[in-house]
């Protein structure tokens, strides 16, 4: 009998191998609801979140999960900063994959602009490495951590060992490992520099060899999996009510991945798998991650395969930076760089929602340009947001040690769900 | 004929304008947001710079729209491939000459070759060839300094001067490459209107010695308002950045001042930075609002009591008119003051372009508001010196009292009077010989009235925020009142105006108009 | 993304309830009638064509000085997906400053309640019938709503624990 559909009061217990039962018999204890307070400061709590719950004995009769304690007023900036000023905060939104927010944000200029088909082709796969890459890192993060919180260290000493060191290929493509503001509107910073893809290469065989230990310390450790299975339940209808998606979704059975249902980038020339789960528990989730990572490494090596010659980023002195040659030698370069800096891309008026395929699911930019360089409106739709709605109502009947594998696997990242 | 309408087709829509209007304004008007440099709607078109060209069915090449008329069923294109293929070009052949200076220029931000060759160009620089070198910082007149690299050759500054100005200090010389704008021989650009050259020019070409390396335009707010420089009242608007005036610059008006100021108009913003009365004081200390007000009004509160008769109350026709009714209603409907004066700034030079005799701006005001009981100075200093006058409350004084001269302070004993009550704005003679201070809000820094010579009530809109503890005038004297047991309440200058409107027969017409936030030019599209 | 829809809703409510529709960069769009906005929404919803079962987005826009004066100052946006058929739709209903006010949609999908919740907390629009009206990402004591033109980028406020704050700090 799972912890959800056991609404009894007594506390459930682990027999092994006990004879004697006299301590079954004994008298159940007065208790009153009592009001708990977790976090916002607490080692659990990814990302500060407060949660004030109401238990009875050990069992959560409510939960009021509040968020906003790390809001920092990511629309508000936006409306005051250029279209470019705009990618470091974005960094800071998912800040466990900073590229996919860049790559999200990006796009949803690009396509204002009319221009998400001309940015040429080695910056859509130079975008997508990277992307995977940090995906892979963002549930790497969050297995480890999982892990970690319900006491496995090795796992996640493991785990941050292995995303060490994809930050560190990152850091030698964008100069730092987690804040990279790489993308830029019409192409990416950087190209590729010489030998990285083989190094590349050389450690997704590591990080496969990581992967496979971490899998055999947690997948079928008895703990690890009474402590996952069957809670923390969510079905597919209440996913689609809530507006849950990515890993948390998919684990529910709802087969949805903005990557395969609406493509975008160049994810329609790879042949990779969508994992979905069928019961939609903790432990889902955590098989979900697992094999997105496989599938995200699998990306990027036929990604490195394909990946053709050309430029990096469009050349059109109106939307790109012009090379620094041409900025102190021409006028033309000169006012093109003058006035992408301070006044930014002149965006067209108008209105878009774009998606992708954040590391915790839809990532949405609504964006409201009023023909300036400067957005009117930018709305980040996250995914941790929708998906932490659910807490209130999924904890309830579980117990307070429960709470911390399914928030955990639930991923919520606070830079993300608070902006 | 005047008002005969004419069909145009403006890039397929068909549009009704009037027949013989200007081409280039049509389309813009449409939204064709055609480019230009050397046009300008006040002044006459030499179409120099062929930026307008658009194609016209049945020309047989790119007409420049800012010389053509509108003619009926006249077919305009102003973004076929010909037309945005000859604007690209007329801009390469702008730039091609053109140094890198963006970085130095003090127009960056606010130029008009930025901005189109952002909207309309766009392609890196073919010609790696040298450019052509000028003389780069040529001190051509009292406050403009010119960079002749820069100059695009549109010929607007020497339209300025000899359409607006009716002053030819300026022309090209020499032919191609190497042509160059410089004064005409003899002469240099001291023409009173020289500084609209520099709102004119496209480019950082003119340059105002005053506001050179000052500021950059993107740091700028911009708020509309009116120069109190003279009678004229020219439209304005003060580009102020944290709390700080850099600069004045025209405001379209057709009525008024059209498209220009005078220079001097241009320097009345530095008063409002410049010996400013920040603080109330009271016997030469500085003491808190409260303080002083208890005190003036205990001063007054015994003079009235005791010899009304010999109070006096000085005007300023240099007040908003709000300020004025305020007073107004304080001394003669409350207070029952018989004596009243005006006071202002000395009559100067004029021309028949903009600038007005009388340097008051509010002298239309003032006379209404305080009527005819008004007199003079002369006869305030004969009143004092003949000990008619025990107590004066003098509104407003921006240095006028205490210029000095006939009517200025060497006249006024003001030694004798036994009270004397200064709301003020510049500390001074006068604020020295006050028994106290109320420190007063200038016009940049309040929403108000003022009334020009032609009887127009103009708005002035709050740029900045009152210098140290000052107040607006009017809510001093609401202040005051309280202290008068004649307590007149408004809570906003709004208010005042309502109430001011209703009563004087001169505000008929006038409007408060909406809410001006300062707006800042990073937003604003290019001067020009 | 889906003309379909936009025609289905087209089709059904003819009395004035769609005010305007278009699409934009691939974003189909139509704008309600605030008194038709819950049952538009749930036409979407329950329709057996348009199954709009997947809840994605719902924040608001401030129209402040882009709108004349007599058009209502907020827009609040939804944004909805069909998981039959891939579809997607974005509703914009006009809000006025005068009278802030919109139906909720809680009842329609669950996710509405944060995000609702959001845009009151940013916005300062109330929605009807919303079971849990409070802010969420700022603190209960917080005066104002941030993201609405006319509040300053650089305006500070103390946080000061008030007695009787708006929602008591969680104990209910």
């Amino acid at each position: 009998m799972s912890a959800a559909e056991d609404t009894s009061l007594t506390p459930r217990r682990i027999v092994i191998g006990i004879q004697d039962k006299s301590d079954l018999d004994a008298p159940e204890l007065p208790s009153d609801p009592m009001p708990l307070n977790m976090g916002p400061s607490h080692p659990a709590m990814h990302g500060t979140v407060r949660m004030v719950l109401e238990v009875v004995g050990e069992k959560i009769a409510s939960a009021d999960v509040q968020v906003g304690y790390l809001h920092r007023c990511f629309e508000k900036e936006s409306e005051y900063a250029t279209w470019t000023q705009i990618f470091p905060y974005t960094d800071r939104l998912n800040y466990v994959s900073p590229m996919l927010n860049n790559v999200g944000y990006a796009l949803a200029v690009e396509k204002l602009l009319d221009i998400d088909k001309k940015v040429p082709e080695r910056a859509q796969y130079i975008r997508v490495i990277v992307g995977e890459i940090a995906r892979a890192c963002d549930h790497m993060t969050c297995l480890g951590a999982g892990g970690m919180e319900l006491g496995a260290f090795t796992a996640f000493l493991y785990m941050v060992k292995a995303r060490e060191w994809l930050w560190e290929l990152l850091e030698e493509i964008s100069g730092a490992r987690l804040t990279h503001s790489f993308v830029r509107v019409g192409g990416v910073t950087g190209d590729l520099p010489d030998g990285w893809a083989e190094k590349l290469r050389a450690k997704i065989v590591d990080v496969r060899r990581v992967l496979a230990e971490v899998d055999g310390l947690l997948t079928r450790n008895r703990i690890f999996r009474d402590r996952m299975d069957g809670l923390g339940i969510i079905t597919k209808e209440q996913a689609a009510s809530y507006g849950i998606t990515g890993p948390v979704a998919r684990a529910t059975g709802l087969d949805y991945d903005v990557r395969k249902d609406y493509p975008y980038l160049v994810y329609d020339q790879f042949d990779f798998d969508v994992p979905v789960g069928s019961v939609g528990d903790n432990f889902d989730r955590y098989a979900c991650r697992v094999e997105e990572i496989q599938q995200s490494l699998r990306i990027v090596e036929q990604a490195l395969d394909k990946i053709p010659a050309g430029p990096i980023v469009m050349a059109d002195p109106r939307i790109v930076l012009p090379p620094k040659t041409e900025t102190y030698n021409t006028i033309e370069a000169m006012i093109s760089h003058f006035k992408l800096i301070m006044d930014g891309i002149h965006v067209p008026a108008g209105e878009i929602y774009s998606f992708t395929e954040g590391g915790n699911g839809e990532l949405g930019f609504y964006v409201v340009s009023d023909g300036t360089g400067r957005p009117w409106k930018l709305h980040c739709r996250a995914p941790s947001f929708a998906n932490t709605a659910i807490m209130p109502s999924l904890l309830p009947g579980h117990f307070i040690a429960d709470i911390v594998p399914i928030f955990g696997m639930i991923n919520m990242i606070g830079g993300e769900c608070d902006r | 004929m005047a008002d005969e309408r004419v069909k145009v087709t403006i890039d397929g829509k068909e549009h009704e304008v009037q027949k013989g209007s200007n081409l280039l304004e049509a389309c813009n008007a449409a939204g064709a947001n055609v480019p230009f440099f050397c046009y300008h709607p006040g002044l006459s078109s030499p179409a120099v710079c062929r930026q307008c060209l658009v194609e016209v069915k049945g020309a047989p090449k790119p007409v420049p729209s800012c010389y053509t008329q509108c003619t009926d069923g006249m077919v305009v294109e102003t973004k076929s491939e010909k037309a945005l293929d000859v604007r690209r070009q007329m801009l390469e052949f702008t730039l091609v000459n053109h140094p890198i200076d963006c970085p130095i220029c003090d127009k960056a931000g606010e130029c008009m070759l930025q901005q189109q060759y952002f909207d309309w160009d766009g392609k890196y620089a073919r010609n790696e060839g040298i450019k052509y070198r000028k003389a780069k910082t040529v001190d051509i007149g009292k406050h403009i300094v010119l960079d002749q690299e820069r100059c695009i050759l549109c010929t607007r500054c020497i339209r300025v001067c000899d359409e607006v100005a009716k002053a030819p200090e300026l022309t090209m010389a020499k032919r191609g490459s190497s042509e160059v704008l410089t004064t005409a021989p003899g002469k240099r650009l001291d023409n009173p209107y020289s500084l609209n050259t520099v709102d004119v020019c496209p480019v950082g070409a003119l340059t105002s010695k005053d506001f050179r390396f000052q500021m950059r335009a993107w740091e700028l707010e911009s708020t509309p308002s009116v120069c109190t420089g003279c009678a004229t009242g020219c439209n304005v608007e003060i580009h102020a950045s944290r709390g700080q005036i850099y600069r004045m610059i025209p405001r379209d008006n057709a009525a008024v001042n059209k498209h220009w100021m005078c220079d001097e108009g241009r320097f009345t913003y530095k008063p409002v930075h410049q010996h400013r009365a920040a603080v109330p004081v009271v016997g030469g200390a500085p003491v808190a609002w409260d303080t002083a007000l208890d005190e003036a009004g205990r001063r007054l509160k015994a003079v009235l009591q005791s010899e009304k008769d010999r109070v006096g109350v000085v005007f300023n026709a240099n007040s908003t008119n709000e300020d004025l009714h305020v007073l107004a209603r304080l001394a003669f409907d409350h207070l029952g003051i018989a004596r009243a004066y005006v006071a202002g700034r000395d009559q100067g030079s004029s021309d028949d372009i903009l600038i007005s005799a009388d340097k008051n701006c509010n002298t239309a005001g003032v006379r209404a508001i305080g009527g005819t009981k008004l007199k003079s100075l002369v006869d305030l200093a004969s009143d004092v010196k003949s000990g008619a006058i025990a107590a004066l409350i003098v509104v407003g004084d921006d240095g006028v009292l205490g210029s000095g001269g006939r009517d200025g302070l060497d006249a006024l004993p003001l030694n004798q009077l036994e009270t004397l009550i200064v709301l003020a704005s510049h500390s001074g003679a006068l604020t020295d010989s006050a028994h106290v201070v109320l420190p007063m809000a200038l016009w940049a820094e309040l929403n108000g009235t003022f009334t020009n010579k032609l009887g127009m009530v103009q708005r002035v809109h709050k740029a900045i925020d009152p210098a140290g503890d000052s107040l607006p005038g009017w809510e001093i004297l609401c202040h005051l009142s309280r202290r008068l047991d004649a307590a007149i309440d408004f809570d906003s200058a709004r208010a005042v105006f309502v109430e001011a409107k209703q009563k004087y027969s001169f505000m008929i017409g006038a409007e408060w108009g909406r809410v001006h936030l300062p707006i800042q030019l990073r937003f604003a599209a290019s001067r020009g | 993304m889906a003309q379909q829809v936009l025609d289905r809703l087209k089709s059904h409510f003819q009395g004035g309830e769609l005010e305007d529709t278009g699409s934009q960069h691939g974003n189909e769009w139509a704008r309600v009638r605030r008194q038709d906005w819950h049952a538009v929404c749930q036409f979407l919803r329950d329709d057996g064509e348009t199954t709009m079962d997947f809840f994605i987005d719902i924040t608001a826009v401030d129209r402040l000085t882009q709108v004349p004066e007599d058009r209502p100052r907020f827009d609040v946006v939804i944004h909805l997906r069909s998981s039959r058929t891939k579809h997607r739709v974005r509703l914009l209903v006009g809000v006025s400053e005068a009278d802030p006010t919109v139906d909720s949609l809680c009842d329609l999908w669950a996710g509405a309640n944060w995000f609702e919740r959001e845009t009151f907390d940013m916005y300062g629009i109330r929605f009807n019938n919303h079971p849990d009206l409070r802010r969420i990402l700022m603190y209960p004591e917080f005066i104002g709503h941030p993201l609405r033109k006319d509040y300053p980028k650089e305006k500070r406020q103390p946080l000061v624990r008030r007695d009787g704050a708006a929602d008591g700090g969680g104990w209910k």
